[in-house]
């Protein structure tokens, strides 16, 4: 396992300290002794106890709806040393699930006040928080944990980190392979995976499962517009920028919301569209996904049962609305993720095709969905999005077709800043 | 989530302007159930017997959403285990005082608009007197985790014995496996938020603004912009009213007329681009796919209402009554039945307004949306009057609100009838059976190991007579000796001999999440409760149903 120093060592967080006679006699039954499906390599006892109640250094990435219940569920079961990251502060919306929280924590960073209230619940544990993006921490703050565990909501970040620990993987270093426990919840909905980066099914492998989100054409959005949805895109995507310019429109902000709000409405009552509310106006311009303490809790519950018993292999659905039905099953690896595949993508394409066509099929495409992309090819760069002087200097690329630029059968190399990986494309035109 | 719930969120904001603090701190629950369920979880009363790490995990997710109150009975002094296993516990401050005081405590800090209440008594003690039975039996739900065998015995049957009880969840665990079951009588539900049959658009049984609008329409003196704009709806209604008056009225049935009604539809179209028309094209199936009544539907025409022991004597079943369990709901279902039959009506359910988004101009959209409102009053209207008619006594105990829902649900409304907790035990050969159906093995095995368990910790609670041995002996008893037991009762029993009093924190988080699920959807009336027996398994990461 790692070495790296832990940060913090407080009293507190002297495990024989604040054990007391009996502390785990729920959680030691099943730890004293294997059960009749128990892999023969776990070693019941007191080494396994020791493991995880003194060695044991856990990574919770997110401490929102599943990362409040993923830290308790961790407390509780014996680990000792956990770190916590999370960027957000806490909103009163947030109040309905995240039962680390009250009232007068509302603005405050939710990783510091999960991480206090922890400490202050479970006597012994040291939950270390980080106020900040996963982002800002690299390859060795990461390879100090034995197990990370994501509650996260933001489709980006879990690619990150999930490229993240595939690139930290080093064949001749075993503990470099960091398990990734995954999830997320949809109302009465949720999922949970394990993924053990390089040898099971990645994050990335698995992208055109995602849901795609629901995005109105423009066109109907500034001609025919329908829906109270389409009135609320009007104000948000059209009216915003051409009335306050640069100004950043911010998603949290009432005064924002509101102002959306009137528009919307406004422009509905023109058009004899009903339905614009508040909470649809909210709902749709901040995407957002309902969310109640009770399934938050099955999923994260989950995730941890899964690294106490045997790991999930590896994918659990859950569909909570018409009785209780969840779905167990092994999420295949592909061979051409762009993360973790090795072998490049094939794409056919029209000889026609300019390359901001190409561009343009990589961001929709459902199973790459790269934001920004970066061409390039062995001898030649495509097009750049960055820096400036590069992007102006290929830009006029964009223009000239794909297969003036590269062979029929030839890589291209597709980068993209936001996210730590490679992807490579085989292009055969048609 | 519809724009009618997002109008019913707003409702409870005021008229313009930011939601108040109640609505944001719900919003993301509000989206799902609306202000309706929300009102009846803050009516809410619940018990919960034991302050076990899973019983105070089901009601952490219940306070937080808001119910009205919660007692905990329990009569345990907190032991140095329950501090270590127990997140609404003050560890080792906790220990040697009464556990469900400290357990409440904790619960109530996670919304001060819920009540909680601790009741240091035996549940047991409770149910030997008409004055304790009384106060089981005034709560709205009743949940019971690892109730020992006799007491949970008297509990269910006193629960099962009158209509108007409370439903029971009885949940049992131990280490990694655990199960839950709701004892109740019957859940009517009006918002299963399933949605899998779509509701109809009356293409094959247009209403008059529909139909004339389809037949006025001259498509081919529209502009090449109207043209590409005609609804979907508009241009099937049409189709099909052209095929009807070549084919002696009848609609398309042969797949060969399939493919020619869609190919008849091709031909309507003036470019190769014109979107409406593929829209019309893949919605082809609703001219032959869509049934007048959906059959689950039609199934429900023909339940009676449940009686009451006492009431079955004074009354023939197929009276209603406003005291008939879920009176307002059965009459709206039998209203509804005498509406699809009705010599005025459609000949089918009740329009509901909601219209999909589909590929038309402004006011070709409003104009068809407002068409449906129009007529979907009207039919409510007709609906309304035949229940005045056939249930003048029930029909003004109603609220608009619940006439709306159904009316607007009736394509998916559900009914669920319920079974005694321990009913499925007494059938040796069902049980046998169920052991060996395919897929059903492994959740009967628990099913099983866990009656074993009950059975034995109902002696010694400590667990200490609990082993494989014993346990497959109790087992034998309940399916029959001669039945040769598979080796998922092996991986059932051994899993339980290994922790058979272990409450395990991440296990009872998984329970509370579960549990509280299910008891919002009772509570509500909203989305479809578990029947049967849930089981959970979490060394092989699975959940299964069984005894339905």
């Amino acid at each position: 396992m790692a070495t790296a120093p832990t940060s913090t060592t407080t009293a507190n967080g002297n495990p024989s300290a604040a054990d007391w006679q009996d502390r785990y006699h729920h959680v030691d039954q099943v730890l004293d002794r294997p059960g009749p499906r128990t892999d023969p390599s776990f070693l019941a006892g007191d080494e396994v106890k020791a493991f995880l109640r003194t060695s044991c250094k856990i990574l919770v990435i997110g401490a929102g709806g599943l990362g409040c219940e993923i830290l308790a569920n961790l407390a509780l079961s014996g680990f000792k040393d956990i770190h916590v990251i999370d960027m957000d502060t806490i909103d009163i919306s947030n109040l309905n699930r995240q039962f680390l929280f009250r009232q007068k924590d509302v603005g405050k960073p939710k990783a510091i006040v999960a991480a206090e209230f922890i400490m202050n619940r479970v006597p012994g544990v040291t939950v270390t928080p980080y106020y900040g993006k996963i982002q800002d921490k690299d390859d060795d703050y990461y390879m100090q944990f034995n197990l990370i565990i994501c509650g996260l909501d933001s489709v980006e970040a879990r690619r990150w980190i999930n490229a993240t620990l595939v690139n930290l993987v080093d064949p001749e270093n075993p503990e470099s392979l960091k398990p990734l426990i995954d999830g997320g919840t949809e109302g009465f909905k949720g999922q949970a995976r394990v993924i053990l980066p390089t040898v099971t099914s990645c994050y990335e492998c698995s992208l055109d499962m995602l849901n795609k989100p629901t995005a109105f054409p423009i066109c109907t959005i500034a001609n025919t517009p329908r829906l109270p949805e389409h009135c609320i895109e009007w104000a948000s995507v059209l009216e915003w920028p051409r009335v306050h310019g640069d100004k950043r429109l911010d998603t949290d902000d009432p005064e924002h919301i509101g102002w959306l709000y009137k528009i919307a409405l406004a422009r509905a009552k023109e058009f004899k569209i009903e339905g614009v509310t508040w909470s649809l106006t909210q709902g749709v311009v901040k995407n957002i996904i309902p969310a109640i303490a009770s399934t938050n809790a099955i999923i994260a519950a989950f995730k941890i049962a899964t690294s106490s018993a045997a790991y999930l292999n590896n994918y659990f659905m859950l569909i909570g609305t018409d009785g209780v039905y969840s779905y167990t099953f092994e999420h295949e690896k592909r061979d051409d993720c762009p993360v973790c595949g090795g072998q490049a993508l094939d794409i056919s394409i029209s000889k026609e095709w300019t390359v901001d066509r190409l561009i343009e099929m990589l961001v929709e495409k459902q199973d790459i969905q790269i934001k920004k992309p970066s061409l390039s090819t062995a001898t030649k760069q495509i097009y750049f999005q960055a820096p400036p002087q590069l992007e102006e200097l290929t830009r006029p690329n964009l223009e000239r077709k794909v297969s003036d630029l590269v062979e029929n059968g030839d890589h291209i190399t597709v980068t993209a800043a936001s996210l730590p990986f490679n992807l490579m494309v085989r292009v055969t035109y048609v | 989530m519809s724009t009618a719930e997002s109008q019913d969120i707003e409702q409870a904001t005021s008229a313009i302007g930011a939601p108040d603090s109640k609505t944001r701190r719900y919003d993301r629950q509000l989206r799902l159930w609306a202000a309706s369920g929300q009102h009846a979880l803050e009516n809410s009363r619940i018990l919960v017997l034991s302050s076990s790490a899973t019983a105070t995990a089901v009601l952490k997710n219940l306070v937080l959403p808001g119910i009205g109150h919660f007692t905990i009975l329990d009569s345990a002094i907190t032991t140095p285990a329950d501090a270590g296993n127990n997140f609404f516990l003050s560890g080792l401050e906790s220990v040697g005082k009464p556990r469900a005081q400290e357990a409440v405590q904790l619960l109530c800090e996670l919304n001060e608009s819920v009540e909680g209440e601790a009741v240091v008594k035996d549940i047991s003690d409770l149910l030997q007197t008409e004055q304790g039975r009384a106060y089981v039996r005034s709560f709205s739900l009743v949940v019971a985790h690892n109730l020992r065998k006799d007491v949970l015995d008297g509990l269910s049957l006193l629960l099962w014995n009158d209509l108007s009880n409370p439903p029971l969840i009885v949940v049992r665990s131990a280490g990694f496996l655990a199960e839950f079951f709701i004892q109740f009588h019957e859940q009517c539900v009006a918002q299963p938020h399933t949605d899998e049959t779509p509701p109809s658009l009356r293409i094959t049984r247009p209403f008059p603004a529909l139909l004339q609008w389809a037949r006025e329409l001259d498509f081919d003196k529209l502009d090449p912009t109207e043209h590409g704009h005609v609804p979907f709806v508009i241009i099937l209604v049409r189709a099909l009213d052209d095929w009807r008056k070549s084919h002696n009225g009848a609609p398309p049935s042969t797949s060969a007329d399939k493919q020619a009604f869609k190919a008849a539809v091709r031909e309507m179209r003036r470019k190769p681009d014109e979107e409406n028309f593929d829209e019309a094209e893949a919605q082809a199936w609703r001219v032959w796919q869509e049934p007048a009544i959906p059959r689950d539907v039609e199934a429900l025409f023909a339940l009676s209402p449940l009686s009451s022991p006492g009431l079955a004597a004074t009354l023939p079943s197929s009276k209603l009554t406003p005291e008939t369990p879920n009176a307002a709901f059965h009459a709206l279902l039998r209203t509804l039945d005498a509406f699809a039959r009705s010599d005025r009506g459609p000949g089918c359910l009740p329009l509901s307004a909601a219209l999909p988004d589909m590929r038309t101009d402004t006011e070709s959209y409003v104009k068809l949306q407002t068409a449906y409102k129009e007529w979907a009053g009207i039919e409510k209207a007709h609906f309304k009057e035949l229940l005045g008619e056939k249930f003048p006594d029930i029909a003004p105990l109603m609220t608009a609100d619940q006439l709306d829902t159904f009316v607007k649900n009736a394509h998916h409304i559900r009914v669920l009838r319920g079974t005694r907790w321990g009913e499925w035990d007494t059938g040796a050969g069902t049980l046998a059976t169920s052991l060996t159906t395919y897929a059903c093995e492994a959740a009967t095995a628990t099913h099983l190991a866990f009656c074993a368990l009950s059975t034995l910790l109902n002696d010694n609670p400590d667990g200490s007579n609990v082993t494989v041995e014993s346990l497959k002996t109790e087992i034998r008893k309940l399916v029959g000796e001669n039945v040769e037991l598979p080796d998922e009762v092996d991986a059932a029993v051994g899993e339980i001999a290994r922790a058979p009093t272990a409450d395990m924190p991440n296990v009872a988080a998984f329970l509370g999440g579960l549990i509280a699920q299910e008891a919002i959807k009772v509570i509500t009336n909203q989305y479809v409760p578990v029947k049967g027996y849930c089981v959970v398994d979490l060394v092989d990461s699975w959940t299964s149903i069984i005894g339905q």
